[in-house]
Parts: structure tokens; C-alpha cells; sequence
């Protein structure tokens, strides 16, 4: 049985104290911040700042929703760290940050933009889900913080028929594209949402891919282009050219005998 | 940005090493001569990638860390395939360089073992460029920025341009190699030879091939473009802007299509079958090969830039 988080984002509002929990309990730095035209405090997450409530502003009001790190089954993240680094601790997708060279990988392979490489340190952060908590019979510090009950932590299978439930209910109240994402995506997250719009509306990738999806592919794509290249200007420009001549010259000499 | 100048022109660099040395290779055994062509090649490349290797591990956030890369051969991930790739292909053009160097002590040529077992390692890294170049391509298209691995067919531009740039790197070096006895006499220091001279003729059937080369590219870019526009990734369409119409419009439309493809294709097939005994047509192909290894450079650039935006 495998643990996971649910965030329903119908009950979210956006009082950011995941944020301020998240940095207490894992000594995360103060960043600096700048006023960005919304509400969002930070801007972004960061190496420092591993949980962040987005706000979607839209006729009629809010959208809120928590990013942080999905903790997916199928990690892009995991899959892609040349050092090993990166590896599934039960559940939780873990970063050892006495192996991790700072290479950027993971940055650039996570569909959901959430490891960030640390400027100071030079290695890659982010959410642990406080596996020090969780390991201990406590729940992430984001989920004991939360005073709506927007963010809930338990058994997985538990949660997605809560979160299922859920959006059924708000489908049947006026939400039609409400949803449950997480189910499915990339075999199957640990951070499981409630949303009341659609992925893409709410900033999250309607069809999550693997990094490394059709990868055979690519590195073939490129053998065949050097075969291609191979045959084609090289091939007929050299080879061909030599025969060619050759043939040229041995009916030239089997003319004068 | 996360990933900025150290990487893109470690990209160039490495393609350029491996197309050199693919470029090269070809070259040698389809002519069946030409022999010190391939030794430049080699020459050129080990210093290229091993720059190449310097830029990539400074930029690591943590540099002291290198060797956790060569404790790990994980499949999944390009950069450690890369890395073994890359270490291959410089050692064994590090141990052909050796051999090269002293064949000086044996006056009747290398013993027939030594030079198959030469003959059998040339062969044998033309596949580690192959994958070298490839890989150049593939560690963008593994991830999840849009432009990058939006279409499988970046790895296709970037090994085109990498035998572009290097059948261009090769032009360059012959020419200075044939122009300078003071390079003459270096590279006598490396690989022995009465006299270090890559025909004219060569040079200027390189140029004809770089537009073949030029054109596989072209139609490569092309196709990335299509498949990048109608990719179901999301975000792939609009990234395709970013190149054509968008903040990296100029440089790719300067540096990409007209310096790296359209000038040199027109300058090649404008000097197509001459001689580069006449000074406007060496010109023209030295000119030609600056552009497309500029060129070259600022395909790298737009691409690792534009995929983070």
C-alpha cells in the first residue's frame, strides 16, 4: 500500500501556509521576492521554495491550486540523472544531495517544472515529501498545516476514491470539467488533485509524458541520418566517382590493347 | 536559464569532434587514399572534445562531483550514455594517435598486427562519432522542453550539422595545413610523414559533399519543423514560433538558414568541379566553411536557448 497527498483545489484558499510550513520544517532559505502583477508569492518555485500556491485569475474568481512535486510512479526526473542520484524511496522520489552533480537534467526532463537547481549549493531541490515525517508516522509538514482541509495525506488507493467522489460531487455542482488528476498520469502520481477545471486550465500538462517516451526513436533517428548522409553525398561524390573513373580507365586501356 | 553557453557550444564542439572524424573516415575508405585527412581529423577532434569536456564539467553545479559520472552506465539517461560515448571515442583517438606517432621507430611501417588492430579501432569509432553526434541531439530530445523533444527529428539536424560542420572544420585545417610549413612541420611531430599535404582536389570534393550533407540537413530542419507543429506534446506548436517568428527569430533565421545552410549551399554549388588552385574559388569554400561552422554554433545556441523559454 502506497501513501500519497491529495490537494482538492475547490477547498484551497490560497492562505499559503503549506509555503511557510514547507520552509520551517525543512530550513528552507528566505528568497527575494518582487512584486509580480498577482497575488503569487514567490514568483516561482526554486531550490528554496519547494511548495507554491499558483492563482489563476478568471471572471467570477479564483483558481488555486499547490504546485509542488507530484512524486509520480514513472519519474522523468529519476529516469533521466546521470548520477544515479534520483531513486524512488517507497513512494517518494528522492534527490541525495551527496550524489547529485548539479548537471540540470532533471530541471529540463520534469513535465511539471519542479526540481530547480540550487544557485548556492549547486545541486538540485526539491520536495522531499517530508520523508523524515512520513517515515515517522507523521504527516508531510504542507498537509499538517493546511487549516481547510485542502490537502490531505493517507493511504493512495483511500484518496483516489475520496478525490474521485469529490469531483463527481462538484461535477454535479456546477463544476462540469471538475476531475481527478493523478490517477493515471505516468503510472500514477502521489500527489493526487481535485481540480475544478481542467489540467490545462489549472497549469498542469493535460497528457504528461515521459522524458524518456520515444527515445529509442530519437537516438535512431539520428544513426539513420549519419547512414543516410553516409550514402547519399558521400558514397555517390567518392565512391561511385572512383568507380566510375576506374571503369572509364579500364575500358580506355582494354581499347588500346 | 539553467542550461546556457557552456552547454550549446560543448554541443558544437562534440558534434564537430565526431563529424570530423565520420567525415573523414568516409572519406579515407571510399578514395581509398587520403589517409592524412583521417589523421587530421583525429588531431583536431581530441582537443575539441576535450574542451568540450572542460566547458560541461565547469558548468556543473557541483564540478569536484565529475567522477560520480563514471561510477553510473545508465541506459535511460543520454547523459550518462553520452559520457561513455564520449570517453570512448577521445581514448581510442588518443591510443591511434599514439600509434600514428610511433610508426617513426618502425622503418618498414607498422607490423601487420598492429595496423589491422589500427584499422579495426578507426572503424570501430566511426560508430562511437555516430552515437556522439547522435547523442549531442538526443540529450535535448530526452526531456520535457517542448521545442526539444516536441519532434524525434532534432537528433537528425544535429548530426547533419555536425558532419556539416565537420566536413567544414576539415576543409579549414587542410587549408591551413597546405598554406603553413610551420603546421606541416607540427604535425610531422605527431604522425611521420615525408610530406603533410591534403590535395587540392580533395578539399574542393569536400566542398561538393558539404552541400549534399547541407541539404540532408535542410530537409531534416524541415521535417523537425513539421512533426515540432503537429506534435500532440503540448506547448510544441507555440515553441515552434519562438524560431520563426519569435524573440530567437533573428538568429535563427540569420545565423540558421542563410549563414549555416543557404550561403554556404550557394557557394559550393557555385565552385561545383573547379579547382581551388584559383584563389576566388579556395576563397569562396573557406568562406563557405567559416559559415557553416558559425552557422553551425548558432544552431546549438537557438535550439538550447529557445527550448527554455
Amino acid at each position: 500500500m502506497s501513501k500519497a497527498r491529495l490537494i482538492d483545489t475547490s477547498k484551497c484558499m490560497a492562505c499559503r501556509g503549506c509555503q511557510v510550513a514547507c520552509k520551517q520544517w525543512n530550513g528552507l532559505l528566505a528568497v527575494t521576492t518582487e512584486q509580480g502583477g498577482t497575488y503569487e508569492n514567490p514568483r516561482e518555485l526554486s531550490a528554496n521554495t519547494w511548495i507554491r500556491v499558483e492563482f489563476r485569475e478568471r471572471s467570477g474568481g479564483w483558481l488555486f491550486r499547490p504546485h509542488t512535486c507530484m512524486h509520480c510512479t514513472d519519474a522523468s526526473c529519476e529516469k533521466v540523472c546521470p548520477a544515479g542520484a534520483i531513486s524512488h524511496q517507497g513512494e517518494v522520489v528522492t534527490i541525495d544531495q551527496a550524489r547529485c552533480i548539479g548537471c540540470g537534467y532533471c530541471v529540463e526532463a520534469c513535465p511539471f517544472h519542479i526540481p530547480h537547481k540550487d544557485e548556492v549549493g549547486g545541486t538540485s531541490r526539491k520536495c522531499t515529501f517530508c520523508i523524515d515525517r512520513i517515515t515517522n508516522g507523521l504527516e508531510p509538514a504542507c498537509v499538517k498545516t493546511c487549516p481547510s482541509g485542502a490537502l490531505q495525506f493517507g493511504e493512495r488507493s483511500d484518496l483516489v476514491d475520496q478525490g474521485n467522489r469529490k469531483a463527481q460531487q462538484l461535477r454535479a455542482a456546477g463544476f462540469p470539467n471538475a476531475n481527478l488528476y493523478g490517477e493515471y498520469e505516468l503510472g500514477g502520481l502521489h500527489t493526487l488533485y481535485v481540480l475544478t477545471e481542467r489540467p490545462s486550465v489549472m497549469g498542469l500538462p493535460e497528457n504528461p509524458q515521459l522524458a524518456t517516451h520515444a527515445a529509442v526513436t530519437k537516438w535512431l533517428a539520428g544513426i539513420v541520418t549519419a547512414g543516410v548522409i553516409a550514402v547519399v553525398p558521400f558514397w555517390l561524390l567518392f565512391r561511385r566517382k572512383k568507380e566510375l573513373s576506374e571503369e572509364k580507365q579500364s575500358k580506355v586501356e582494354g581499347g588500346v590493347k | 536559464m539553467n542550461w546556457s553557453a557552456p552547454i550549446y557550444v560543448y554541443l558544437w564542439l562534440a558534434g564537430m569532434a565526431g563529424g570530423a572524424y565520420i567525415a573523414a573516415y568516409l572519406t579515407y575508405r571510399f578514395t581509398g587514399a587520403n589517409r592524412q585527412l583521417f589523421r587530421l581529423a583525429t588531431y583536431m577532434g581530441i582537443p575539441l572534445a576535450v574542451i568540450g569536456v572542460i566547458l560541461l564539467v565547469a558548468d556543473l553545479g557541483r564540478p569536484l562531483r565529475f567522477w560520480h559520472l563514471l561510477i553510473e552506465f545508465r541506459v535511460t539517461s543520454p547523459m550518462s550514455m553520452g559520457t561513455w560515448i564520449l570517453m570512448a571515442w577521445v581514448l581510442i583517438a588518443i591510443v591511434l594517435a599514439v600509434v600514428w606517432w610511433g610508426e617513426r621507430y618502425f622503418s618498414n611501417g607498422l607490423p601487420t598486427n598492429l595496423k589491422r588492430l589500427t584499422d579495426l579501432l578507426s572503424g570501430l569509432n566511426v560508430i562511437f562519432a555516430v552515437l556522439l553526434t547522435t547523442y549531442t541531439g538526443v540529450l535535448l530530445a530526452v526531456s520535457n522542453q517542448s521545442m526539444w523533444a516536441g519532434s524525434v527529428l532534432l537528433p537528425s539536424v544535429f548530426v547533419a550539422s555536425a558532419i556539416s560542420t565537420g566536413i567544414a572544420l576539415l576543409i579549414l585545417g587542410a587549408m591551413i595545413t597546405n598554406a603553413s610549413t610551420e603546421a606541416r612541420l607540427a604535425l610531422n611531430q605527431f604522425s611521420f610523414a615525408k610530406d603533410w599535404k591534403i590535395s587540392n582536389h580533395t578539399i574542393a570534393r569536400l566542398a561538393e559533399v558539404d552541400a549534399g550533407v547541407i541539404i540532408v540537413e535542410l530537409l531534416a530542419l524541415f521535417g523537425y519543423g513539421v512533426w515540432l507543429a503537429n506534435s500532440s506534446l503540448e506547448g510544441a506548436g507555440e515553441s515552434l514560433s519562438v524560431l520563426l517568428t519569435g524573440p530567437l527569430a533573428a538568429p535563427f533565421w540569420i545565423g540558421v538558414v542563410l549563414m549555416a545552410l543557404l550561403i554556404p549551399l550557394w557557394l559550393d554549388f557555385a565552385n561545383w568541379g573547379k579547382q581551388i588552385e584559383s584563389k576566388a574559388v579556395a576563397r569562396a569554400i573557406g568562406l563557405s566553411s567559416l559559415c557553416v561552422i558559425g552557422g553551425g554554433l548558432i544552431l546549438r545556441a537557438v535550439i538550447t536557448i529557445g527550448g527554455q523559454i
